[in-house]
């Protein structure tokens, strides 16, 4: 989750992120943003995540649990 | 049992539009056919007229360090002269240009520009290919002439690709002429992350005049621009699109 919170950060520009934090409240949340985790799931974490999948995904914990169900 | 007949290189040749060109072309050439996948090129070559008359050479395009050393070796192990060069090889990375570094960058650079820079600079060495190079075909992209959000670095390694084809063109005037073909969205496994959204897949429906198309749309160009039917024409990009970069409809 660590791994994932400092990912985020980068991608949303901000100081912290938390696993409950919605990923629509930030500011900088855009399609581009979600292109961004995209890239990052693949080259950080090995998996591969569909912009539809993304559309369902409200939360940074939703967003580590898809990540995860797609690593086993 | 090598022949001296001159051959066709095309990279990208295990999938998508490099096997479709492949297939096209074998049925009056001899192929060399290069790629990633071994199973792919064996799988293209199989679908080849003739299979045993064509080669194979299985290397990674990321590798540019060694690049050389591996297709002199094949060329020599086969005693083939290249008289006609295509690259397809491509990959293509969506990504915003915030999140883009130039190690990104030059990852694309290496497999879409590069690669073909250096494959060139072997081809036209007498002692490699003895003067035998006669027509360069580059696949570019529509992408080429125009912006897509998230594409930045695939339009731009497109961008290269089609000015060191202008400037081959009248560099190595007038025995080799030198073209791109400029295609549209067509269904390979490249594209595929595309047409795996449904959003992407009704703008394209919307947006192309005469609909999606087919790797052979892009085969076909390629057999007629390396044929000698076509010997008056070099540096210009043909464009292969189904209408798509001619459409600015409201609806």
């Amino acid at each position: 989750m660590n791994e994932l919170l400092t990912e985020m950060v980068d991608i949303l520009e901000v100081d912290a992120v938390k696993p409950e934090d919605k990923l629509r409240d930030f500011d900088s949340w855009d399609s581009l943003s979600a292109l961004s985790v995209i890239a990052m799931a693949e080259s950080r974490f090995g998996v591969n995540i569909a912009a539809q999948e993304l559309k369902s995904v409200e939360t940074v914990q939703s967003l580590y649990d898809l990540i995860q169900s797609k690593k086993s | 049992m090598p022949s001296s007949d001159a051959c066709i290189l095309v990279t990208g040749a295990s999938s998508g539009l490099g096997r479709a060109i492949a297939i096209q072309l074998s049925q009056t050439h001899r192929m060399i056919l290069h790629g990633r996948s071994l199973n792919g090129l064996e799988a293209t070559r199989a679908a080849c007229l003739d299979p045993g008359r064509h080669l194979v050479w299985n290397h990674d395009l990321n590798s540019l360090d060694n690049l050389g050393t591996s297709l002199v070796s094949r060329l020599v192990a086969a005693e083939a002269r290249v008289e006609s060069f295509i690259h397809c090889a491509g990959t293509v990375k969506v990504l915003p240009v915030r999140s883009t570094t130039f190690q990104i960058a030059q990852g694309l650079l290496n497999v879409n520009y590069l690669a073909a820079v250096e494959i060139i600079n072997l081809l036209l060495k007498k002692r490699i290919n003895q003067d035998n190079l006669r027509n360069i075909l580059f696949i570019s992209s529509i992408w080429s002439n125009f912006g897509s959000k998230a594409h930045a670095t695939y339009c731009a390694s497109k961008a290269a690709l089609d000015g060191y084809m202008r400037a081959l063109a009248v560099e190595l005037a007038p025995n080799i002429r030198v073209n791109s073909i400029l295609p549209g969205a067509i269904l390979t496994s490249m594209a595929a992350i595309g047409f795996q959204d449904p959003e992407i897949l009704a703008k394209w429906e919307r947006d192309y005049p005469l609909g999606l198309g087919k790797p052979e749309d892009v085969a076909h160009m390629a057999a007629f621009l390396v044929s000698p039917e076509a010997r008056w024409i070099t540096g210009q990009q043909l464009t292969v699109d189904g209408g798509r970069t001619v459409n600015m409809s409201l609806r």
